[in-house]
């Protein structure tokens, strides 16, 4: 049949490009990892010595500790900002949701320098509590800040996921309790919770993943018995190839995976949304005076929290000189001057690096979505795990192996090594942020009933024009997520590209904010340029969100 | 061309059909043979593989084993899109992103149909299910009847080959399912169009089907006309499936060279006939049995009973009567003042022996 | 309707908007780049000397390539086998062996003369001629004046100044593991002090750290930023930070020790002749003069340069304080270099909580031991202070070649042969040097509670 022999035909393209980007140069990085490094032979015994380390042992349990409690801070942020947004009328929920999506947007080195500033030993938030009441509250001493930051950074996948389960809702479910009594918190955790549960558990998984390997918190927090860091500086000293950054990067994979994996057997079965046929979305209603004000009083107080290292970024960029103080001692334009006077191919190139990356993440991911709910392609479940697990991989991992496997291969015509060919970082871009286009165009996909594919294909549409006419319309919701999803944080992606980049001319934002934040006098450009690359990403954001939010009033009912 | 044109309607064959879902087998030994033009119905209770079987006709669902002719050509191999068959979906797949203009137009624009005449063709289809001025709207803008409309016209309007509906009415209200069902079948005259419709509704089947089949657990129990399975039901299931009937249970025996069915309690009735099985039962409808005064009229499918309830359905009277063991079901024509049965009186009931069946599956 | 155009055209923009962007950053790659130096200096110093060069070269073009020394090491390693870059400009002359040692640099004689072969006591050049030096820098403290004052600290003067109470807590340094500067004086250290004593400094040094930061870097970061007092710091950091305008000050101490800045040809150069152009204009008096610009601030190789120098400007050549008094012994830092880097990781950088604790517990008891006598007390903090100091290796283990190419394995053929595994030996290390912290945290809080 012609339709199975496209669908496997699709199925290895996908699979192809997973193994050359993603598998062969991971593999070629990290098999170092199952060699014994006196003979070359193939061992365990690295594996052996992680384990009988106490100093990884101690990192293993503290990476766990901190992904633990991140998980447990941003459901802390997460869920009042969802409840409310989705459960009450309420001004502005656009803005909130927007609002919340910001943090993830982090620029490097930067963001850290600015919590510091802010809730360091000696940051603002602690000289005013030392001046008031002559106490210091280590908000940012070792794993504790990297928890902070973790939580604050990474709590939108929560709200994200949680407020698009929200939204899916069929109104009847929450309708028929009520009808048998239950209301207010009794009815949200009894029945519409559960209910969203699965959008909540994909968003923690998220957040617990990316606590969990992250690298670029603990590090400049100077937090270094952790599993991510602990890989990084074995990978990155000089001369040294210790086989345990790999094998701590190996355990990164495979713990990431058995985390993904946990997390959906969990909401297995549990996927309720899409299936009615009344109104999704829950019953919004109008809050009374007091409670309005408390509310928003939660709200500010959140949001406020959650988009301090953006407030201090804005002072930072905006100070002359922030030292020991609890604001700046004066402020002025030189910084932004200074960044627009020199710097204007940084932003360009950002833009075009993540909106390219981003582009190719929602085709591809809607590509495997489809493979792996539509068709019956042998193993296609493994696609989904394997661009799920890019999620695992160290960004220096990636970035070393793309050198170890392309810088031999020269593209034609522009005769150079792909390695060093701008598209590379793109291509390490978009397979770092593949996970997260894909966990969006997943959820999107199976909320379109097969039926509507059906019909599209009973009345002679070929399988790429349904997918073309039918289902990409249907998912453009989810599509549009991912994109932004995507975009947005390959714009401030680091790791994979300071190692690739072999231009100035081809180098993105992140990088010159690397550059900018190597001299004293280039904190304030370099906070500057930090800003920049957080405005345009939100506003690109923002406008993304508008379009969601008019797509599904358009198409309010009838998806059965 | 016109819709309203006909188009010369075709033969729908289906041969040893077998469809499973993994090692489920939910689809067993179809065979079916619908005539050019044909109203077709397929009956059963829900779970018994209509939908499977009229999916698989559409080319939908797990590939079947068998043929599935259309006017002698196999369609089995041929892809969902290649097959020209309109189906309805139960539960309308109108696609929210697209107007109701759109979502019929959709068909025509894959055919590659000229632009001018896609707009025509999908008025005439509009204005045939009377939605001609609702073109503009999108389907969440619709109620559950104008909806179905929409899923009819945009499946009629690429002048299918074969016209499939699943369950369409089943989203209804009543009186809507009974104007929707002739609004159907006058259309399907008008276009001739050899149609099959899934029901669990055997009314629904009865007043609407030229000929129907009668599924059970993946297997055609029976195919006919709607009064000929009324009337010669081939077994219990299609018996009970397809009205309120009588059956009473037992062994063939034989008594003074007269065979006669014994149930338990030892009532005896003739047989008309002498059958292989040791069991088996007989049928006969509430309507075929007369309730007389007790007096005895000798013949041997006059039974003896008391009277344990009556229902007043309008036309008629439904009395159930004891007999020995079993209750039967009597059904008198009801006339203004003629005489009740009052409970626990003495009746005798009267089966006319030609409107009795017996069965034995 | 609205929706379906609204799709359509959002899609359209997206397209037209990738285009243009596609367009703009042809020229990118369509330039012609010629002269690539992979360099880990800040942006101040290597735009100077790209302008200046460019302009003295018409038509050449010259490519900052940034990365930190330790990825630029790992990018020509890994890009070797298709090689692009041409220079490889960094401070760390250990990164610079480590390439030598890969085969990675080529040879070069500079042609420019009046360059001594010394500065400080460290040899300006590669004696296998492989890496150049053009400048030096010597290390030294920086401290936030706002923060001492606030916290009424003493500015420090000397390296031991910062192993005392006062500065518990207060203090950051980069590891050497993570900062080929920050090993070369952790190294200077060890054969001024010699192995045991320098250690020892090392540790009460460290057990005063608030934090040991990932990249040379952070310390200057963290100071400008107030997290912590004091920092050890290379002195352009410093010094550059002051010019910036951060409340921030710096000091050599007495005997400090200078680190040279290195430039070498990497080998299969595109460019080579460009790139000895540079080398030559670095190392000329136009080159060596634009060190003297405030925001570079190195210290020039070439002696009379200093003449055109700023009043306060250190000159190495005449004040022999600086970088003169240890004989730099650079094949004994090589050899151990990484095994050097793992003790210091072990004991200080990843142990940092205990040896805070243990440090803090001796400094405690010392401070209540002031004043009093109490022999046993004494007996048990000076116990408590020698399990701190104590080595898991000798000086001798630590030279042995046999034993540090467990730290090096970076096996070139399939037949070298090393034994032990870096992950076993760290691991008896770290386990030794855990309990003996736990010791003398135990030992000094019974001293003090005796007093
Ligand atoms: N996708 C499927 N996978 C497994 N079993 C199925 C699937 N679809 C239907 N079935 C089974 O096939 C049988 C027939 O289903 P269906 O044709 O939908 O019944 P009907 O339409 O008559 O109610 C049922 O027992 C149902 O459980
Ligand atoms: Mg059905």
């Amino acid at each position: 049949m012609p339709r199975i022999r496209t669908s496997y035909l699709v199925a290895s393209l996908l699979a192809f490009f997973l193994l050359i980007f993603l598998i062969v140069p991971v593999g070629k990085v990290i098999y170092v990892a199952f060699q014994d490094s006196s003979t070359g032979a193939l061992t365990l015994v690295n594996f052996v010595d992680f384990f009988k380390t106490s100093l990884f042992r101690e990192s293993f349990f503290n990476s766990l500790y901190v992904a633990g409690m991140s998980v447990l801070i941003a459901s802390l942020i997460a869920l009042p900002l969802a409840y409310f947004t989705s459960r009450f009328n309420f001004g502005g929920s656009i803005l909130i949701q927007t609002l919340g999506i910001i943090p993830l947007i982090m620029p490097p080195f930067v963001g850290a320098v600015a919590m510091q500033l802010f809730f360091g030993s000696n940051g603002s938030i602690n000289l005013l509590l030392d001046q008031w009441f002559g106490i210091n509250i280590p908000f940012m001493k070792g794993l504790n800040g990297v928890i902070l930051v973790e939580s604050i950074h990474y709590f939108p996948f929560i709200l994200i996921n949680l407020s698009a389960a929200l939204n899916n809702i069929d109104r009847s479910m929450e309708e028929a309790a009520q009808n048998l009594g239950s209301s207010g918190i009794r009815l949200f955790r009894k029945i519409v919770f559960p209910l969203a549960m699965p959008g909540y558990l994909a968003g923690a998984a998220l957040v617990f993943l990316k606590a969990f390997d992250d690298l670029g918190t603990p590090l400049l927090l100077n937090v270094n018995n952790m599993l991510a860091p602990q890989a990084y500086l074995r990978i990155s000293s000089i001369g040294i190839s210790d086989p345990m950054g790999y094998v701590i990067s190996v355990i990164l994979v495979v713990f990431s995976l058995f985390a993904l994996w946990v997390s959906m057997l969990a909401s297995r079965g549990k996927d309720y949304s899409g299936g009615g046929k009344g109104v999704s979305g829950l019953l919004k209603r109008d809050m009374r005076g007091w409670q309005k004000a408390g509310a928003y009083c939660l709200i500010i107080f959140l949001l406020l929290l959650v988009l301090s290292p953006h407030i201090s970024l804005v002072l930072l960029s905006f100070g002359t000189i922030w030292s020991y103080s609890v604001l700046p001692d004066a402020y002025t334009m030189a910084h932004y001057v200074e960044v627009f006077g020199t710097t204007r191919e940084y932003i360009t190139n950002t833009l075009l690096y993540a909106g390219l990356a981003a582009s190719f993440d929602v085709a591809f991911s809607v590509a495997i979505a489809y493979v792996v709910l539509r068709t019956k392609v042998i193993g296609r479940q493994w696609l989904d795990y394997i661009a799920t697990g890019a999620l695992a991989v160290p960004g220096v991992v990636l970035g070393i192996g793309y050198l170890r496997t392309f810088n031999d291969f020269n593209v034609p015509i522009i005769d150079k090594p792909l390695a060093s060919w701008w598209v590379i970082i793109v291509v390490a871009l978009a397979i770092r942020r593949l996970p997260y286009a894909l966990r969006a165009c997943t959820a999107a996909l199976h909320q379109v009933s097969v039926s509507l594919e059906e019909a599209a294909e009973n009345l002679g549409a070929g399988k790429t024009a349904t997918v073309r006419k039918i289902v990409v319309p249907l998912m453009a919701g989810g599509i549009v997520a991912g994109f932004v999803t995507s975009f947005a944080t390959a714009a401030v992606e680091l790791s994979a590209t300071l190692m690739l980049v072999t231009a100035e001319s081809d180098a993105p934002l992140a990088y010159g904010i690397y550059v900018f934040m190597q001299s004293a006098a280039g904190r304030g450009p370099g906070a500057a340029l930090g800003l920049i690359a957080v405005v345009v990403v939100a506003f690109g954001s923002y406008l993304a969100h508008h379009f969601i939010e008019r797509n599904k009033r358009m198409q309010a009912t009838l998806t059965g | 061309m016109s819709l309203a044109t006909r188009v010369k309607p075709v033969r729908l064959q289906i041969e040893d059909v077998h469809i499973s879902f993994g090692s489920t087998k939910v689809l067993q030994g179809i065979d079916l043979d619908i005539e050019p033009g044909e109203f077709f119905a397929f009956l059963g209770p829900s779970g018994s593989g209509k939908s499977t079987l009229l999916r698989a006709i559409a080319g939908f669902g797990p590939r079947p084993q068998g043929r599935i002719l259309i006017d002698n050509e196999d369609i089995i191999s041929l892809s969902p899109w290649k097959r020209e068959v309109g189906m309805v979906f139960q539960n309308y797949a109108l696609w929210p992103h697209l107007t109701v203009q759109k979502n019929v137009a959709f068909g025509l624009e894959e055919r590659k149909v000229a632009k001018a005449e896609i707009s025509t063709r999908v008025e005439e289809a509009l204005d045939m299910v009377g939605l001609a001025d609702l073109a503009d709207r999108h389907p969440s803008q619709l109620s559950g009847g104008q909806q179905q409309r929409v899923a009819l016209a945009r499946t009629i309007v690429i002048r299918p080959r074969l016209l499939l509906l699943d369950e369409p009415l089943s989203n209804l209200d009543a009186n809507l399912r009974v104007q929707m069902r002739t609004d159907i079948l006058k259309l399907q005259r008008k276009l001739g169009l050899t149609t099959i419709f899934v029901t669990h509704d055997q009314e629904e089947a009865n007043t609407i089907s030229d000929r129907m089949a009668v599924l059970d657990k993946g297997i055609i129990q029976q195919i006919g006309s709607p009064m000929e399975l009324y009337d010669y039901p081939v077994n219990r299931f299609v018996a009970h499936f397809l009205g309120t009937t009588n059956m009473i249970e037992g062994e063939v025996v034989s008594v003074d060279g007269a065979t006669v069915l014994q149930t338990q309690s030892g009532l005896k009735l003739p047989l008309d006939m002498a059958p292989d099985a040791r069991h088996g039962a007989i049928v006969f409808r509430p309507q075929s049995v007369h309730v007389n005064p007790e007096i005895t009229q000798t013949s041997a499918m006059n039974l003896d009973g008391t009277v344990e309830s009556l229902e007043f359905l309008g036309s008629t009277v439904r009395y159930g009567v004891k007999v020995g063991e079993v209750t039967v079901l009597a059904e008198e024509d009801h006339q203004r003042g003629k005489p009740i049965y009052k409970k626990t009186e003495r009746v005798q009931l009267v089966i006319p022996q030609k409107q009795v069946l017996f069965v034995t599956e | 309707m609205l929706l379906r155009k609204n799709y359509r055209k959002m899609t359209g923009r997206f397209v037209l908007s990738v285009g243009i962007l596609t367009c703009l950053a042809l020229p990118a790659w369509a330039l012609e780049k010629d002269l690539t130096v992979v360099t880990s200096y800040p942006k101040d110093l290597t735009t100077a000397f790209k302008q200046a060069f460019e302009k003295q070269n018409p038509g050449v073009k010259v490519e900052m390539l940034k990365k930190k020394t330790t990825a630029g090491v790992k990018y020509i390693q890994e890009t070797a086998s298709n090689n692009s870059s041409d220079l490889f400009w960094a401070s760390a002359p250990d990164a610079f062996e480590v390439l030598k040692g890969d085969g990675l640099l080529a040879k070069y004689t500079v042609k420019a003369v009046g360059i001594p072969d010394l500065i400080g006591s460290y040899p300006i050049n590669d004696p296998d001629g492989y890496y150049k030096g053009f400048a030096g820098s010597g290390y030294g403290m920086m401290w936030n004046t706002r923060y001492l004052k606030a916290k009424k600290i003493p500015a420090p003067k000397e390296w031991n100044d910062l192993a005392k109470a006062v500065y518990h807590g207060h203090t950051g340094m980069s590891a050497p593991s993570r900062s080929g500067t920050t090993h070369l004086t952790v190294e200077t250290i060890l054969q001024g002090e010699g192995w045991e004593n320098g250690w020892k400094l090392l540790k009460e040094i460290g057990g005063n750290f608030h934090t040991v930061t990932e990249r040379s870097f952070g310390v200057p970061d963290g100071v400008n930023s107030g997290q912590f007092g004091v920092g050890i710091v290379i002195d352009f950091f410093g010094l550059s930070s002051m010019a910036s305008g951060f409340p921030v000050d710096f000091v050599y101490p007495t005997v400090t020790t200078l680190v040279p800045a290195n430039i070498a040809i990497v080998k299969n150069s595109p460019h080579p002749e460009a790139a000895a152009a540079f080398i030559e204009f670095l190392l000329s008096e136009a080159g060596q003069e634009m060190l003297l610009d405030p925001k570079i601030r190195r210290l020039p190789v070439r002696p009379e340069t200093y003449a055109k120098a700023p009043k306060d400007f250190p000159n190495p050549f005449i004040d022999k304080t600086i970088g003169a008094k240890v004989k730099f012994d650079v094949v004994k830092s090589k050899d151990r270099y990484n095994l050097v880097n793992s003790m210091f990781d072990v004991m200080i950088t990843y142990r940092l909580d205990d040896l805070r604790e243990a440090t803090k517990a001796v400094q405690d008891a010392e401070k209540a031991m002031a004043g009093k006598s109490n022999a046993e007390a004494e007996k048990l903090v000076a116990e408590a202070r020698a399990l701190i100091a104590v080595l898991p290796i000798d000086e001798n283990k630590s030279l042995d070649n046999e034993f540090s190419a467990i730290f090096k394995k970076k096996r070139k053929k399939a037949t070298d042969k090393v034994t032990g595994r870096q992950a076993e030996v760290e691991q008896q290390w770290d386990t030794m040097v855990k309990s003996n912290y736990a010791e003398a945290i135990k030992l000094a809080k019974k001293a003090k509670s005796m007093l």
